[in-house]
Formats: structure tokens, sequence, C-alpha cells
């Protein structure tokens, strides 16, 4: 059992790859948005790969712990301590029954990830624990961790070793810089762009609204043009250049809303009204999670191909072959 | 436009987008219901999921498992082998909803986005005059008289894209510009040539004509309905709304608040495309009940 002392900004209890299975029905995939530090994590403590763990966003909880456990801290760094005493990231250690793990803000990186050896155990809503607040599904009763919440852990007596670290050249590259060199996929309505659009999408700034969550990530940048797809379609497509019939979003979908783009992330809307001139790919999804409010996108085409290669070398590093003794 | 070849486009790493067409049409539509139904029961192995929508089809695939070339191959084959629509048949369940035209609780939500966002003609009014209705009680004739076909799930869990089956009863509204901060669970609406179950309080733009106090989904799966899932409707259902009195929506109301509500469906229907095109030949489109 894990109680929880103060919740932190928007703590959930996620999983990896989420709630599949239901996307036709409106459900998002939810899970952790970074999933190479959650998957890390898990990988530290021993865990199965769809084990649960909490996603901690911008300022994490504290918890007291009810069992001993051996637990991992991976993602953004969030000046962990365990009963005051500095916690190290992306190593698994040794917690007892009673001690208190506290995390701070973010330093560097926005999201934070624990893992503990065993999961967590809520109870799986239509085969995941992944939460979804937006419908209050999954997780702990459907929402955010509160304070005075207990959540149940799995049986971990015994398991999870301490002491292994995750090499350094194996973790995704955090830093405090501002500016992220962001892949897209140029699709699945790059022909309703026109030309210089493209070029104004690729050689802009974008900068992240504070308006920006696990739904998705809006941008504030140059103006869009269109094709004549966009402006010369038939009625039921709807009066802006933007809208289009109805149709399925990619998750990473770069969805233009009018004239502002709204990146739709992991609890983003299966549907719209609205083209998606590019998708952000899978193995650029840890720098949306770590990413904040006033950060700098700047934006590279790349083909499906090299997105691909991109989330095989990123899928190859969740290996024991990363992990180093300290 | 429907086309005679779909047209794939990526999305990401793993997604791929299927146009099989361009326009707003029921044969569109049940063409895509077609070709997903076939993906879900001969597709190759790797492709993750799939998102029917009004004319396309949103596909997800472990590309470490198929490579994008063949996830479109394997596809267009599966296209092809679908046939002549006018052979085609679909399981097709129809849902009874009872609904209350007029109802006070669109009503309050109307009044207070006039008071606090813009002000606008009343919804039901303005559908009935955009469509050339006499009055709201032809509008309730009129959209209470054809079956819906349920012709994409999304934005939002359970929320349903409907089509209206009968072309004498086609309504068509504008949204709301700006849209609404919230509507009321079960609102009734009208976007476009679409009409919609509001399946949560959500915001939305869709003009509010009734209110269904029959859940279309349900987290807490309290009702029997949802025992496998949290949402009520699949792609090709249909839905008849039935008017109901202040009376009759109270004791509904009443029966889901006790937990021992039972949706109206009935389960043993299919779908003939060949039947409905029959039947379309035979009617007069430009009359309205």
């Amino acid at each position: 059992m894990l109680e929880v002392i103060k919740p932190g900004l928007e703590t959930t209890v996620q999983d990896w790859p989420g709630r599949i299975g239901y996307w036709e029905q409106g459900f998002p995939f939810s899970g952790p948005m970074d999933d190479w530090s959650f998957r890390l994590a898990n990988l530290l403590v021993g865990n199965a790969a769809d084990a649960a763990g909490l996603e901690c966003q911008f300022t994490g909880p504290t918890l007291r712990f009810g069992r001993d456990a051996v637990i991992a801290l991976t993602g953004a760094a969030m000046q962990p301590t365990l009963d005051n005493a500095p916690l190290p990231l992306w190593e698994s250690v040794v917690v007892r029954a009673g001690q208190v793990l506290s995390l701070g803000f973010a330093r560097i990186g926005a999201r934070a990830y624990l893992a503990i050896a065993g999961g967590i155990e809520t109870a799986p809503v239509l085969g995941s624990r992944a939460t979804f607040h937006q419908a209050g599904i999954g997780g702990l009763d459907g929402y955010a961790l509160k304070e005075g919440q207990r959540l149940p852990l799995g049986t971990g007596d015994g398991a999870g070793e301490p002491g292994r670290r995750v090499r350094e050249e194996c973790r995704p590259p955090l830093t405090d810089e501002r500016v992220w060199q962001m892949e897209a996929v140029p699709g699945p309505n790059d022909d309703w762009i026109d030309e210089a659009g493209h070029r104004r999408f690729l050689e802009s700034d974008w900068t992240v609204q504070s308006r920006s969550n696990r739904t998705g990530f809006r941008l504030d940048g140059p103006a869009w043009s269109f094709t004549a797809k966009a402006t010369d379609k038939r009625p039921e497509h709807g009066e802006d250049p933007s809208n289009i019939l109805d149709h399925g979003y990619p998750v990473g979908a770069v969805n233009l809303c009018g004239q502002t783009p709204i990146i739709l992330v992991n609890d983003g809307p299966s549907t719209g009204g609205f083209i998606n001139p590019y998708t952000v790919p899978s193995a650029a999804f840890w720098k949306l999670a770590q990413s904040r409010p006033g950060d700098v996108y700047r934006f590279r085409a790349v083909s499906v191909e090299e997105a691909q290669d991109k989330r095989r070398a990123i899928n190859r590093l969740i290996a024991e072959s990363s992990i180093e003794r300290v | 436009m429907i086309f005679s070849e779909p047209v794939f486009r990526p999305g990401g790493d793993r997604f791929i987008e299927m146009e099989l067409g361009d326009e707003m049409s029921f044969d569109l539509n049940f063409r895509v219901h077609s070709v997903s139904r076939l993906i879900r029961e001969e597709g190759p192995a790797g492709i993750v999921e799939i998102v029917p929508e009004l004319t396309s089809i949103m596909i997800s695939y472990d590309f470490e498992r198929i490579p994008y070339a063949d996830v479109v191959a394997e596809v267009t084959a599966l296209f092809h082998a679908v046939g002549p629509l006018d052979g085609l048949e679909l399981d097709s369940r129809i849902f009874y909803l009872p609904i209350r035209y007029f109802d006070p609780w669109t009503r309050e939500c109307y009044d207070d986005y006039c008071a606090k966002i813009a002000q606008k003609e009343r919804d039901p009014e303005l559908v009935a005059r955009l469509n050339g209705l006499a009055d709201l009680a032809q509008l309730a004739r009129v959209h209470s008289g054809t079956d819906y076909w349920v012709a994409a799930l999304g934005f939002y869990p359970g929320l349903v894209s409907l089509m209206p089956l009968d072309p004498r009863c086609r309504l068509t509204a504008p949204k709301y510009d700006p849209p609404r901060t919230w509507t009321y669970k079960g609102t009734i609406g009208i976007g476009g040539s679409l009409c919609s179950i509001y399946p949560d309080r959500t915001p939305g733009g869709y003009q509010m004509i009734a209110r269904t106090p029959v859940p279309i989904w349900d987290p807490q799966q309290r009702l029997a309905a949802f025992a496998e899932s949290l949402a009520l409707f699949r792609p090709g259902d249909r839905v008849r709304f039935i008017p109901a009195s202040a009376e009759e929506y109270e004791h509904v109301a009443a029966q889901v608040e006790a937990g021992t509500y039972l949706h109206n469906v009935a389960e043993y229907q299919r779908f003939s495309i060949g039947n409905y095109h029959r039947w379309l030949a035979t009617i007069d489109e430009t009359v309205r009940f």
C-alpha cells in the first residue's frame, strides 16, 4: 500500500501501452507520455513491461510506503528525497515500510515516473490501469491522485533488486535547454497545406502554450496557408479551410484547429473535424512529455521509415544491456 | 466522390489513414463499415486497432510486426474483396431511446449560453425554420420518424455520429459559434447533417432539441447493457428515438437512477443495403412527415 500525503500537481496511475482495443468507441490509449523513461523504470525494478506505475507532472507527490519495496524514479528531475535524504534518479533503491518519498517541482523536464517492484494494482478498466481522467476511468477511482488515498501495490515481496542503474547513454537526453528539435512525419493531410505553409511550419519557432496537457499541446506560431483542397471543397466538410468531414486522429497528430496547431497526445480525442497536416512520431513523444509551456519546438520533416528506425532504436534500449551496477 | 481505389496516407510511424471517399454519403459509410468488418475478421496480424469514420478508416499498426507497404497491400485486397454494395448485409442492432423534445434542461443550457456567451435564436426554432418545417410539432415528428445509422463513434467515449436513414427526415443545422462550454448529459443535438447524443456533460456545438434519460455510456458499468463495454453503441447499430412525455421521462430516469433500467434493443436485426436501395427507389424523398 502506498499512502498519498500530497498528490502533486496531477499524478496519475499509468501503464504501457495503455488501453488498447476500445479506440473505435472513443477511448484513447492513455498511458505514460514518455514511455521511454516509464519502461526503463519498470525494467530497473524487474517488473513486467505492462506493470502500472505513476506519472508525476511538473510537481510530484509525497508518498508513504506501507511495506518495504524496491522502487525506481526516471524522467524529469523533481529533486526526490526519501525521509529528507536525496534519492538518485535512474536507479533502483530500497524503501522501507513507513518511509516517505517526496518529489518537488521539476527542475529539468516535466514528467517523472515511479515504478515499484510488484507494480500498482488498482482495478483494471477495459484491460488497463491507465488513468483517463477526462472521462473518469482507470487509475484510482478514475482521476489523478488525491490526498489521503491509498494505492494498492502488487506482491513485490523479495522482488526487485536495488543497485541497478540505467547507463547514461541509454536515457532520454534531458537538459535544461528549452528549444527542442521535433520530428514530424508529413500527413495524413499534408496536401491541404500549400508550399509556403509547409515552409513556415518547418522553418519557424513554435511556442508551447500554457493550455497544454495530456490531451494536446497547443502551439503559437505563424499563420498557415492552404491549397485548393482546403478552400474549394464540398460544403459538408465545413467552412474553415482547416475543417474536414469527421475522421480518425492519429496519436501525435498536428491537428490544425483554425490557425492553431494542437499536437494530440495520449489522452487526445480519437476523431474530429479538423485536418492533420503532420504527425509527431512515437520516438519524439518523450520530448513532448518533457517540455514545458514557453518551450520552443523546431520541426524537422522525417519519413515514415526514419520515424520507425528512431522508434526501433529506443525500443532496443529497453533491455538489460542498458543496465549497469552501481 | 466515392473512390474506386482507396487512398492511404501515413499518420506518423504507427498509423495509416485509409480514405474511401470525400463526401457525406450513407453508401460510402456503409462501405467503410463493410471494409472495417473484413479488416477485423481477416486483417493481417500486426494491425492493432481501427477507427471507422464517416468516409475513412484510421488504422493503428505495429511496424515491428508488419511494414507499412504490407498493411496497404493487404487492406487494399480486403477493400476489393467486399464487392458490390447491393449484395452486402451487416449485423445492425436497433436501440429504442425515449427522448423528451424541447425539454427544460436544454432550454436552461441555451439560456445560460445566451446570458454568458452570445445571443442566438432558440435551437428548436432555428432548426425548424432552416429546414422549412411548419412548427416544433413537425420538427419532433420529422426527427423521430426515421431509424438513425451509427456512422461513427469517437471524440469522446461513446459519442455517436448518427445519419438519418429516411431521406424525408434529413435535418441540417449550423453549429454553435463560439461553442458551448457545457451541455447536459443525454442532450440530443443536430450539427451539419448529423445527429448526436451527448454521452456526458461536455462542451458542444450541436443545436439542442431534446434530451434522453437513458445513458449511452457508463464508466461505473451500473446498468446491464454496460457489462462488456463502457459505451453502448457499436458502428453499424441503429437508433430509433421514441417521443416521451414528461411523466415517461421521469419514469425512465428513476429506473436509471435505481440501476434497474433495461436498454430496449433488438439484437436480431441485420441491415441489407440492397433492400434499402430498393425501398429508397419507391419513396418521394421531397415530402416531409
